[in-house]
């Protein structure tokens, strides 16, 4: 694989995450329910899916349980968020928090620092994709991902169709703009709120079984390392537009691959890579803030 | 309606935990009683007494040795620090405690105004590991009843380094198509991959050149070295792609020394059939066959050695710092049993360890010196003419 192939192949590589997080925030930012619980939902997934594939040998088995897992975390979400209309940002916190602590639990009972798979290897979850590996460059970018990889960029194009074109992207971006005018049209605006926080711990568990089960085949705890929280600044950035919120996680994905690359060439220089998305997202914040107050005449809405 | 929907909910939060909490059983509590007055406690680190190596070598050897003499101990995972630890330890009548976090400051100097807590206890022994903090600016030592233990893990990485490049050079004969090893016409690397940038970090990867470069020099080849010193404790994935990079740039062996990043480090090079060599404890069957060897710290040595001392009642004149080499057992490489099954030819492997044991005995003897980057010796790159450092 040549240079410029392996920059942008990690690039899809650190992005896939990011993004799928990105796209489980949007219908909660839209529904105006801040889920910072990404980081802890993708944690178990990640969690999950790995240690149940551990216990049965099943890797479907993991997928599987991850998903429904990442689902009933999401349900106790939106339940002490939305139905006991608890504050989202000490429940998130709350989320986060217990993960971490229920995994290292869990780790230290196995008496390990790690639970990894031994029947089976990082390189049998790449798919080589005929024709187009053959391609140079292409091949080296697009092929040889994961299953969930490729999910995740055909999911793009699904969320924008489902936020955009549907009743119900519709119906949740009008909950999430003026809740009292969605009440008098007759919509259950809890059922809208449930559903977008269930869509995302969905996209959440796909992130952590990518970064943990599919990419490694290994868990360490606190392997999400702030994933989900740079998800939640690319959704600000992006105003919780598909495309653009997307092209945020990209650009992180694109950031964190030239500065492990880069490394080879210019040592711990190359570092500075990892600095540039933060740059670029608290300017892309800042100038959406003053471009969203500059007509505004009073202070605090 | 509703308190149907706050029933089920409920239930569901309870199935959670019970789907969590049932897959394993409790332990028992880990203070015992013994019969001599001897106290003795073990204050693990961050990464908990069941990390497989560094602590747990501790813990097993307090273990071992308060059973063998009679004496009680307590192991204690920290949650509001360690100076409070150490405190309510020597409070409550411990006099020998071994404390394994890197942090020092409350208990050689005093934070916040207070009296050092060696100065607050002078009956009690204070073991701290990895660096002598116990001095002052002229060099003077401070307290009486602080050891220092320092692991010369330069040497061990000297071995490993000087082994990765005696493999590396037989892999024809050692390594069968399952690998997928970068022929030697194609590139000679060597990796290095770190937590942070630091001189507890920099004594491995001195020692690693300075092995590889002896190597070299036997063959007549140069090894180009990759390293990359800042790739955190936490990111697993992120050391994951670091290790790929090298391995993609020709790198066939990469040695982790970034705690559960190392994890993803052996994973990578399982993933493309490469080598790794682990830090601390006996990682070798992390992912069999694709770990070289383990760099180890047995921190079990020099417990029961001060412990067993302050048993006999010798712990007055046992040095303030100490310094545990090859010899002692508590650095090393492993035993190479578990690469030993992955190997083709074993004749050829029993050579190269023939080799490394030689090499060993000279380092042990004084015949070769290696830099030791924890005493701040300066590592100078002219003597390792065979090792080229693409980054540093």
């Amino acid at each position: 694989m040549d240079f410029i192939g392996g920059i942008l192949y990690d690039c899809l590589y650190h992005a896939v995450p990011i993004l799928l997080c990105v796209l489980g925030g949007i219908f909660a930012y839209k529904a105006n329910v801040l889920n910072i619980a990404l980081e802890g939902m993708m944690l178990a997934g990640a969690f999950v899916s790995v240690l149940v594939s551990f216990q049965t040998g099943s890797i479907v088995l993991g997928y599987l349980s991850a998903i429904l897992i990442c689902m009933v975390i999401g349900l106790i979400f939106a339940f002490f968020g939305v139905t006991c209309k608890g504050n989202v940002i000490v429940i998130g916190l709350a989320i986060n928090m217990s993960i971490t602590a229920i995994a290292g639990f869990v780790l230290q009972l196995m008496n390990s620092a790690n639970i990894k798979l031994d029947f089976t290897n990082a390189a049998d979850f790449k798919i080589d994709l005929p024709f187009i590996k053959n391609i140079p460059l292409i091949g080296d970018i697009l092929s040889g991902h994961t299953v969930i990889t490729y999910i995740s960029f055909l999911a793009v194009i699904v969320i924008w169709f489902l936020m955009y074109r549907t009743k119900f992207g519709v119906y949740v971006r009008v909950v999430g703009e003026n809740e009292d005018s969605a009440k008098s049209l007759g919509l259950n605006t809890n059922k809208y709120r449930y559903l977008a926080i269930l869509l995302g711990a969905f996209f959440c568990s796909l992130a952590g079984i990518n970064l943990a089960l599919e990419r490694m085949t290994i868990f360490t705890n606190n392997m999400t390392a702030g994933r989900g929280f740079i998800a939640i600044a690319a959704i600000y950035c992006g105003r919780g537009d598909p495309l653009s919120c997307s092209i945020y996680a990209i650009v992180f994905g694109l950031a964190r691959a030239l500065s492990v690359n880069l490394s080879l060439y210019a040592g711990a220089a190359a570092a500075v890579f990892d600095v540039i998305p933060y740059v670029v997202m608290s300017v892309v914040l800042t100038v959406v803030s003053m471009v969203k107050y500059r007509n505004r005449k009073v202070r605090g809405i | 309606m509703k308190k149907r929907t706050s029933a089920i909910a409920m239930a569901l939060v309870l199935l959670s935990v019970l789907i969590f909490t049932g897959c394993g059983e409790k332990e028992g509590g880990n203070a015992k009683k013994g019969n001599s007055d001897l106290k003795v406690a073990v204050v693990c680190s961050g990464s908990g007494q069941n990390d497989n190596g560094y602590n747990q070598s501790a813990c097993d050897g307090i273990k071992e040795t308060a059973e063998e003499i009679g004496c009680e101990y307590k192991i204690i995972e920290p949650v509001n620090g360690v100076p409070e630890a150490l405190e309510t330890l020597a409070d409550d009548g411990y006099n020998l405690i071994f404390s394994l976090e890197y942090d020092f400051d409350a208990l050689i100097k005093g934070v916040g105004g207070s009296e050092p807590i060696a100065s607050q206890y002078p009956d009690t022994t204070f073991v701290v590991f990895n660096d002598n903090p116990n001095k002052d600016d002229s060099g003077e030592q401070i307290h009486k009843n602080v050891i220092s233990v320092l692991f010369d893990v330069h040497e061990a990485s000297y071995l490993a380094g000087y082994l990765s490049v005696q493999i590396n050079e037989n892999m024809e004969k050692l390594f069968d198509d399952s690998y997928g090893l970068t022929p030697l016409d194609t590139a000679r690397g060597i990796g290095f991959i770190g937590g942070t940038n630091s001189n507890g970090i920099l004594v491995y990867s001195y020692g690693f050149i300075e092995g590889i470069s002896k190597a070299a020099e036997e063959y007549g080849v140069k090894y180009d070295y990759y390293a990359k010193y800042d790739a955190g404790f936490t990111d697993s994935a992120l050391g994951s792609t670091v290790a790929g990079t090298f391995f993609d740039e020709g790198a066939n062996v990469v040695f982790a020394d970034a705690g559960v990043v190392g994890d993803g480090i052996t994973a990578k090079a399982k993933e493309l059939g490469k080598i790794a060599i682990q830090t601390d404890a006996n990682l070798d069957t992390q992912q069999p066959g694709h770990v070289l060897t383990s760099v180890l710290k047995i921190t079990g040595v020099p417990v029961k050695v001060i412990t067993k001392s302050y048993a006999d009642g010798k712990i007055a004149e046992m040095d303030r710092l100490q310094t545990y080499n090859l010899a002692s057992g508590a650095t090393g490489i492993t035993d190479l049993a578990e690469m030993g099954k992955h190997v083709k030819d074993t004749a050829v492997w029993e050579e190269i360890k023939g080799k490394v044991k030689k090499i060993s005995d000279q380092i042990t003897n004084g015949e070769i010196k290696v830099t030791n980057k924890q005493l701040n010796e300066e590592f100078d790159e002219a003597k390792c003419p065979n090792v080229v450092i693409k980054t540093k």
